[in-house]
């Protein structure tokens, strides 16, 4: 890239033109804007196509915070790939190698306005997620009154539900819609990973040391329940299903198991 | 002997070998020390935690805490007494040989503790708790430390009997050992306030 | 008593006389070896009627037996004579040091105690290519598993001990890839040193690493490991016999990880050459030297954990069983304060030999030189403040998952600037497209597609999701195969010539880059495919919703899996029926290329004076 005079001393505004008019400038800009614009529609189509479907808020916002991440990070992907593809289409071939660049060894400018985009994307993804922690764990505080709680047993490799208050046991996992839940969750031997995975959370199941998530399903739905910790010969067929349920079938489910309704 | 030859270490001054060699050495004392850390975390973190009540169980045994420092005890004078012969050559010899004997009967105190340990369970043979697990760990690690300690001394007597020793680099590697020897005395202090805290 | 002549050539070869040294090799090694094992084992073995205890005794003997035949190993290979002779106060003469450097021994000197540092680094070269190959072996069996739901290609016990053993394999061949065959053959050339500073640690961190490889392989044979590589406890507690094999591996491997980083940091410290100023090291140097630093404080705490796991087998203490107070939280912990550090020492050599390579394909100074350094310990330093990452849903203390998130993603800040320095050096250059050039651009898309999904996966609402999943599986072999294991390969491509005085095979070459890169994509798109979907890792069957995911990864598993199989034959070809490699082929100024192949014993008949940073390219400066 020889033809550019950097000896000039131009207005700034006069060097921003030049710089917007070289060819090289141009050529990775419109890579730039392919690039991000491949990006932003990947993130909304993936993520919204291949997660499952979303039976309460924390789901929800789970893939709403992937889609985000990806719009945040296209421009990144925007500015990385259009300089390679546009280095690597001006690249020399063959035995020869090519003559010397010019001996650039920094650019202030450039290093303190990456290092600021950087800056500025990490705090972005930072605080977004601490604002999501946090409005999760006041709603799980808000809820804990009205809760039903679950007692979640690992074994080696089954998972079983205990619902205290209903007097019920369980090894299908049903809970009555819109009603918070708070799963108690611990094991009698090794590791497990309790995910109850359209419901968007996941808790390790311990032994001897209980832990506890809380979630409120907001729709009806199929459950699908699995190990996310390996755990075992039989690590793999360590699920079970459940469902999200009216609160009338629920009760209903709760009596023809035994229990008394709440 | 061998500054002609132009093969690797030989043609480099004996201070440079010797600075060169300390330099690996504490490289691997950090090695060491992160051990030694990894060691104390686990023991305030499982004292901490003290799941299910079994750090030190009910009826649990425990070692007292001045037999911690006994124990530490001959680290701690051997790495004074290499000090002390490293200002005067000519006792070197001598003082090497009291070095050894204090850091062999270190060894010695540190083995028979183990052998008599009276926190394992009769009938089984298991140890009763977090404790006594924790214990266990940070006596072999310091059993480790005074056979590596037994090992230079030993060396270092032996060598200043022998005249075809080069004796300025014998002058940095005793420098070296010397970064050892504070090294396990240092820890074994951190061993011995760890494990007095029960 | 010798006075040698710079004629490296005519020397002859010496023999020291009465020394044991010229009759030990590889051979005895392994008959002392295998005698120490099998001895030991019969000595410890017991029988006792309580299951319980003899499970312990068992595990006992086991694991001495396998201690045994690592110690046996050495000293029938002469690894302690160096360290008895110092014992008893006479020292190795100069001549038997010269021995054992073995020069003018031929092919031999690969298969004895030699601690020519050319010689170690070829030795790390094969025993890479080994490592690589056998992982990549159980990674072919295991995708061949997951083709179609129901997993009936093997049985799930077989499945889960390739999953942990494939990536233990792995994760041992990775640490040592670049640092090992280019950090020992290489770097001691290149910052103008005549070896390393402990040419008998060097060795001696090879053949320990050696020792290490029949241990691992003995799991097979001992019932496999159930637990992944992670080898969390209490799962590892109940295992069978082969964890035996796990654990010996680790603490062996710990100890040469030791032994090479201490080498390699005293080495970069105090034998750069006169004038080799920190700021005109090259930058491989900076991040192998960074990256070995960072393992030496890391790998202890693993080795710890490792003790811990082994004492519980077979003296049954508590550190991780409930019953009597212990907890599986502290080895998550020991675990992945290794661990995470760990990643890094993976990755951060991969991007230094890239970063190395691109200023002399583009044909100028590496752009921001100071904002490599300054990444590389920003990674290095935050990676050890990040662990608890890995246990966000642990439950072992919630409230802390904020501050660990925040230390995890202020990594993309460093990271950022690596991929600043690349395009940087980039920009405005016209890069010469050859094999280890590609590697570059490989390197920005699998990192970047990495680093961004790293990104959600520290994101802890996210992490309840993904954690656990396909995804995670997914997101790190972007990061250390896509980005750090095509840096090695890219790295052996450059310095094939120096290595083996032949060029790489470049059509060859450029078939494997393509299939490998090729594969890549396909295989890991269908993995973060079935990740998101919702399909745990390390399974051995799943439900019939993830097959069409899941097959593509198979199809592009093979893809990989061909594509290195190519390279194998090249690299393999190429050594012995290469085009014959100029001293220099590439136009590179760094201080490797200027010595000729096959390297001299020390390397520079005069030592180099250096006067500047080997960037210097550029036209004329005004």
């Amino acid at each position: 890239m020889s033809e550019h005079n950097v000896d000039l001393k131009p207005t700034p505004g006069d060097r921003f033109t030049t710089f917007l008019k070289r060819k090289d400038i141009r050529e990775t800009l419109a890579w730039a804007a392919f690039y991000t614009a491949g990006f932003v529609v990947l993130g909304g189509v993936f993520y919204t196509k291949w997660m499952p479907t979303s039976l309460s808020t924390d789901m929800k916002s789970i893939e709403r915070l992937m889609v985000i991440f990806t719009w945040i990070s296209a421009p990144v992907c925007g500015l990385v790939l259009s300089i390679a593809t546009y280095t690597f289409r001006h690249g020399t071939r063959g035995d020869v190698p090519p003559e010397d660049g010019p001996p650039i060894r920094t650019n202030f400018l450039g290093v303190a306005s990456f290092g600021a985009m950087a800056g500025i994307l990490t705090l972005t993804a930072v605080v977004y997620g601490l604002i999501e922690m946090n409005s999760a764990s006041e709603a799980a505080a808000k809820d804990a009154p009205s809760a039903l709680i679950v007692e979640v047993t690992g074994s080696q490799w089954v998972w079983s539900f205990n619902y205290p208050a209903q007097g019920v046991s369980s090894n299908e996992l049903m809970l009555p819609k819109g009603q918070p839940v708070i799963f108690k969750i611990h094991s009698v031997d090794v590791n497990h990973s309790f995910w109850p995975v359209q419901l968007g959370i996941k808790a390790d199941a311990n032994h001897f040391q209980t832990t506890s998530v809380t979630t409120t399903p907001n729709k009806l739905g199929r459950l699908d329940v699995k190990c996310a910790e390996l755990c075992g010969l039989y690590h793999a067929y360590m699920e079970t299903e459940g469902a999200v349920v009216e609160p009338a079938d629920f009760n209903n489910w709760v009596t023809q198991n035994g229990g008394h309704s709440a | 002997m061998s500054s002609d030859t132009k093969f690797h270490v030989h043609h480099d001054a004996p201070e440079v070998v010797g600075r060169r060699e300390r330099l690996g050495v504490r490289i691997l004392i950090v090695a060491d020390a992160s051990f030694v850390f990894a060691m104390v975390f686990s023991y305030f973190y499982l004292r901490n935690l003290n799941t299910n009540g079994g750090w030190i169980p009910k009826d649990g045994h425990t070692f007292s805490v001045a037999s911690g420092w006994v124990v530490v005890l001959p680290l701690i004078v051997g790495a004074i007494l290499h000090k002390i012969g490293q200002r005067n050559l000519k006792t070197i010899g001598t003082i090497s040989i009291i070095t050894l004997v204090v850091y062999l009967y270190g060894l010695y105190y540190q083995i028979h503790q183990i052998m008599n340990m009276p926190f394992i369970v009769k009938d089984t043979g298991g140890f009763e708790g977090a404790y006594a697990s924790s214990w266990v760990l940070i006596a072999g690690a310091n059993a480790f430390h005074y056979i590596i300690a037994s090992f230079l001394a030993l060396g270092l007597v032996i060598r200043a009997r022998r005249a075809n020793v080069d004796p300025t680099l014998e002058k940095w590697r005793m420098r070296t050992a010397a970064s050892w020897f504070t090294w396990i005395a240092i820890s074994g202090v951190i061993c011995a306030i760890t494990t007095g805290i029960m | 008593m010798t006075t040698l002549s710079s004629h490296v050539s005519s020397r002859p070869i010496p023999n020291p006389k009465n020394s044991l040294i010229t009759k030990l090799n590889a051979g005895t090694g392994l008959i002392v070896g295998v005698v120490f094992a099998v001895a030991t084992y019969n000595l410890l073995k017991g029988e006792n009627e309580d299951p319980g205890i003899a499970y312990n005794i068992h595990n006992r003997a086991l694991l001495a037996a396998m201690f045994m035949w690592s110690i046996g190993f050495l000293v029938g290979i002469g690894a302690f004579i160096g360290p008895w002779r110092w014992l008893i106060g006479k020292d190795l003469t100069a001549e038997e040091q010269l021995y054992l450097a073995g020069d003018g021994q031929g092919i031999k000197r690969y298969f004895k105690y030699c601690t020519d540092h050319k010689v170690v680094g070829i030795q790390y070269l094969w025993g890479v290519i080994t490592l690589l190959g056998v992982g990549g072996a159980m990674a072919m069996m295991i995708r061949t598993n997951l083709a179609a739901p129901g997993g009936h290609f093997i049985t799930a016990s077989v499945y889960n001990s390739l999953v942990g053993l494939h990536g233990i394999t792995m994760i041992i061949a990775m640490i040592i890839v670049a640092t090992g065959p280019f950090g020992n053959y290489i770097m001691p050339i290149m910052i103008g040193a005549a070896d390393m500073a402990f040419p008998r640690l060097n060795a001696l961190s090879w053949w320990v690493l050696f020792t290490a490889i029949p241990v691992l392989c003995s799991a097979w044979f001992l019932g496999g490991i159930p637990t992944g590589w992670t080898a969390y406890a209490p799962l590892s507690i109940q295992a069978g016999p082969g964890m035996n094999a796990f654990i010996a591996t680790i603490i062996i491997f710990a100890v040469s990880t030791a032994v090479a980083g201490s080498n390699i940091t005293a080495t970069v410290i105090a034998m750069r050459a006169k004038g080799m100023t920190w700021n005109r090291v090259p930058i491989f140097v900076i991040g192998a030297t960074i990256s070995v630093a960072l393992a030496v404080p890391a790998f202890p705490t693993f080795m710890v954990s490792m003790i811990m796991t082994a004492l519980d087998r077979t003296y049954m203490t508590g550190f991780f069983d409930a019953n009597i107070g212990g907890s599986g939280w502290l080895y998550a912990h020991l675990f992945w304060i290794m661990g995470h550090p760990e990643v890094y020492v993976i990755l951060i050599p991969g991007v230094a030999v890239l970063m190395e390579i691109v200023p002399v394909f583009v044909r100028m100074p590496l752009f921001s030189y100071i904002g490599a350094v300054v990444g590389f310990a920003g990674i290095a330093g935050l990676s050890i403040l990040v662990w608890a990452h890995h246990m966000y849903m642990s439950g072992w203390m919630p409230m802390l998952n904020g501050p660990f998130m925040v230390t995890t993603e202020m990594i993309s800040i460093p990271t950022g600037l690596i991929f600043l320095v690349m395009l940087g050096t980039l920009w405005h250059g016209k890069p010469w497209l050859k094999l280890p050039m590609l590697g570059v651009y490989a390197f920005l898309w699998n990192m970047l597609v990495g680093g961004i999904t790293g990104i959600y996966l520290s994101d802890v609402p996210a992490d309840n999701y993904l954690h656990g999943s396909m995804y995670v599986t997914a997101h790190f072999h972007y990061t250390l195969m896509g980005a750090a294991l095509t840096g090695a390969v890219a790295g052996l491509a450059y310095w094939f010539p120096k290595m083996t005085g032949r060029m790489l095979n470049e059509r060859a070459g450029y078939v494997s880059f393509w299939l490998i890169q090729i594969g890549f994509q396909v295989l890991y798109l269908g993995m973060f495919t079935a990740g998101a979907e919702g399909q745990p890792r390390r399974v051995v069957n799943y439900a019939s919703q993830f097959a069409t995911a899941n097959r593509i990864s198979t199809v592009g598993a093979y893809l990989v899996g061909t594509g290195f199989v190519v390279l194998l034959w090249a690299v393999v070809h190429s050594w012995r029926h290469g085009k014959i490699a100029p001293m220099n082929p590439w136009g590179a100024k760094s201080l490797e290329w200027t010595v000729p192949y096959p390297v001299p014993l020390v390397n520079f008949d005069t030592p180099p004076v250096v006067t500047s940073d080997p960037y210097g390219y550029g036209k004329a400066v005004k």
